[in-house]
């Protein structure tokens, strides 16, 4: 969990940086492209990651024990 | 960048809305008070601060980096409609591309709902052929692919959409397919509870609807550029809306179809418009 979260920072940061790159110096247009392809998402999905709620400890095995299989 | 970031929050707000919009309208018409239009775009938020857990059967890490690259499709989409104007070939592929997203997010997820989604994405992707004629189509009236050159055919010549209405059938039964209860939404079916998104919960569900916001946007986008003339950001709005509210219609009186009947209704409409259209233009 604890390796989950650093990379979840590392990651936000970086694509942090790049967008701030991007936007304050000008680069060609297909690297801009390329940064805002890989960054925008990565950016997003990072700070979900750092967002998002975990099971309690005494639940955490009871949540990914099986897929969802019907009601 | 800027540009692209404007644009990829406009497209995430608007299409949130849309597809809120979308869903009130649908319940009106089955007489239902339904959600408030702004319920999408919290839902899509609040997935982001929601318990969220990986269960042991998904397929790490193809099951997190295919929502990953579900959003990267759309950002392209975004990149190359709204903010480039690019080819109309890229978009294709982008949509090519999401079909394959649907299939390996059902077939990573470790559940027997999200496979045999995972195996209707498959036949799901006839409604690939309508798009693939209708861009063919406008090629061979235009003599581009390029987005920015239709429009200024478009604004020498008249819309498109009068000239070939039928490609424009075509692609509004694209639209249709990839509105949300569509009856070409063979993938989603109940069913399969949510399909290949049934193990998709919490982030993940919220990074899906993050991606698919963008999605309804760029391709109401796309209709609107290829077949109306150049239009200002209120005819966008209002056509957007007119969209919004014609397949919130279609969708709310149409039970879902079975697969079969999905791919067939698909592929026959789609061939007598690009036939219908070959003679418009050729005779």
């Amino acid at each position: 969990m604890f390796n989950q979260k650093l990379s979840c920072i590392i990651l936000l940061i970086l694509s942090t940086l790049a967008i701030l790159a991007c936007l304050l110096v000008s680069f060609q247009d297909w690297i801009v492209y390329m940064v805002a392809i890989v960054a925008i998402p990565l950016w997003i999905l990072s700070l979900g990651f750092l967002t998002m709620a975990k099971p309690r400890s005494e639940d955490a095995e009871e949540r990914v024990k099986e897929p969802f299989t019907g009601y | 960048m800027a540009d692209i970031l404007i644009n990829v929050i406009i497209a995430f707000l608007a299409g949130s809305l849309l597809l809120g919009l979308h869903r009130k309208i649908m319940a009106r018409v089955q007489k239902r008070p339904g959600p408030p239009v702004i319920q999408h775009l919290l839902h899509s938020l609040k997935f982001f601060f929601k318990e969220t857990a990986f269960p042991k059967t998904v397929s790490m890490p193809f099951y997190i980096g295919i929502v990953f690259i579900l959003a990267a499709v759309w950002i392209v989409g975004v990149i190359v409609g709204p903010v480039t104007k690019g080819s109309l070939l890229i978009l294709f592929g982008v949509y090519a591309v999401y079909k394959i997203v649907e299939h390996n997010a059902g077939s990573s997820s470790g559940s027997p709902y999200g496979k045999a989604s995972c195996v209707r994405a498959v036949l799901s992707a006839a409604t690939e052929l309508p798009l693939f004629a209708a861009v063919v189509l406008v090629y061979l009236k235009t003599g581009s692919m390029n987005i920015s050159s239709i429009i200024a055919y478009q604004s020498v010549n008249g819309p498109l959409i009068l000239s070939i209405p039928l490609a424009a059938v075509m692609f509004f039964i694209l639209l249709l397919s990839k509105s949300p209860y569509s009856p070409f939404g063979i993938t989603k079916d109940k069913a399969l509870i949510s399909g290949f998104e049934t193990e998709h919960f919490g982030l993940l569900r919220g990074y899906i609807m993050f991606a698919e916001s963008i999605s309804w946007y760029v391709m109401m986008w796309l209709f609107l550029t290829i077949f109306f003339p150049p239009l200002s950001a209120a005819g966008y709005l209002i056509g957007m809306l007119v969209i919004t509210f014609i397949t919130a219609f279609i969708n709310a009186t149409t039970p879902i179809l079975n697969p079969n009947h999905s791919v067939m209704t698909q592929i026959t409409l789609g061939a007598v418009c690009f036939i219908g259209t070959l003679i418009m233009i050729f005779i």
